[in-house]
């Protein structure tokens, strides 16, 4: 007896929802069986209060979200003529394993990772460079020292607006193997950086309203 | 198009109506509703008959029903049995006294407005639209007791109906009554 103006179009796109079952009508059948007694409602009626519910659960969970809030915006960027040798420091004074490279407007040209640094000094990981400093010491290609940056640089980067919620971090981290991403402001330059962990730790599924 | 749309509408979905309940549930339900009319009509008998009130209108037997065959419905629980039957009561006789001269309008009215201030007050419940009708349509006794019919029957009678719906629905395994009460 509940009223059946509920609209139509949120259920039919429930599948494209982000984590939610298609409920068949026998699965919901089958479930209003298990429950003694007469329950008012019909599957569509179900249907549509678990989409809606749903929905505002994601929005609890979530709410947090935002590339805005969880970037770092202390990120001293790297331009693409510094040499290889004054970047790996900079890694190393801002503790980030990845430095956005942007034009003199700030606008990101690309992303330098840990990986683009070490492929350039001629191992693909971190240890396998160390295997080979075991070995040899002398195997670190130093006459690389001096290639700049926009040479080794992952281009074009991946990034993502202030604005960008749980969806679009999830499928742009899909995208992008660093751990980290350039946050751009509306007009293109880099406000931030958002580190993987951060995005994760964000994500608080036992997070009450 | 959008009178295709609007016919398609009538077509109803191809979605299921709720499964036919167990057979318990069905001996359950017929006993609650047995015990509730019984109680109604043997208090009626024993107290009103020859007298100028009446315990037995038939929207009860509808409130049976619900209370009952749909306990865990928000249309059966006490704050809309009660509170359905009394403001449906209350709308029902103004109707019929102001509007009385117009039967067909004072029907009408008395429904429509009792179903909105049901709605407004969260105290839908289906049987109070045969309560307001009954209070118009009546008969010359209901028709003579002027308001006194939203407390007998309006309000006495699904109290009755509320106390062997706690005393009998909480009996059984499987149930349990009110979902709330206020």
């Amino acid at each position: 007896m509940i009223q059946h103006s509920l609209p139509d179009a949120p259920v039919e796109s429930a599948g494209d929802e982000f984590g939610e079952f298609d409920l068949t009508d026998d699965d919901i059948l089958e479930a209003m069986r298990e429950i003694p007694g007469y329950l008012d409602i019909t599957t569509m009626d179900f249907r549509a209060v678990y989409h809606l519910a749903h929905r505002h659960a994601l929005d609890r969970l979530f709410s947090g979200i935002a590339a805005g809030r969880l970037m770092r915006r202390e990120v001293r960027p790297l331009t693409p003529d510094i040499p290889l040798a004054e970047a790996i420091p900079s890694f190393v004074r801002q503790g980030l394993k990845s430095l956005p490279v942007v034009d003199g407007q700030r606008r990101p040209l690309g992303i330098l990772t840990e990986t683009d640094v070490l492929r350039g000094l001629g191992a693909e990981t971190f240890l396998a460079l160390l295997a080979r400093v075991i070995a040899d010491a002398k195997c670190i290609k130093s006459e690389q020292h001096h290639r700049p940056v926009g040479e080794l640089m992952t281009a074009p980067v991946v990034s993502v607006p202030l604005d960008a919620g749980l969806r679009e971090l999830l499928a742009a981290f899909a995208r992008h193997p660093g751990r980290a991403m350039p946050v751009l402001a509306a007009d293109g330059r880099l406000a931030g950086l958002l580190q993987r962990k951060v995005f994760l730790s964000a994500y608080r599924p036992d997070r009450r309203p | 198009m959008r009178l295709m749309a609007y016919f398609n509408k009538m077509r109803g979905s191809v979605h299921g109506s709720p499964p036919r309940v167990s057979l318990p549930e069905v001996l359950w339900s017929w006993t609650g509703a047995f015990l509730g009319i019984a109680a109604v009509a043997w208090l009626n008998q024993r107290f009103f008959v020859g007298t100028d009130l009446t315990l037995a209108i038939g929207s009860l037997g509808a409130s049976a029903v619900l209370v009952f065959g749909a306990a865990r419905s928000p249309l059966a629980q006490p704050r809309n049995l009660i509170g359905g039957h009394v403001l449906s009561a209350l709308v029902g006789v103004t109707c019929w006294q102001w509007l009385g001269g117009e039967p067909w309008l004072a029907q009408s009215v008395a429904v429509a407005s009792a179903l909105a201030l049901m709605h407004l007050t969260r105290t839908l419940h289906p049987p109070g639209g045969a309560t307001a009708l009954i209070a118009v349509i009546g008969s010359d006794q209901v028709h003579e007791l002027g308001y006194l019919f939203v407390l007998i029957p309006a309000t006495l009678g699904p109290l009755v109906l509320l106390a062997v719906a706690l005393l009998f629905n909480n009996l059984v395994a499987a149930r349990r009554y009110p979902e709330f009460w206020l």
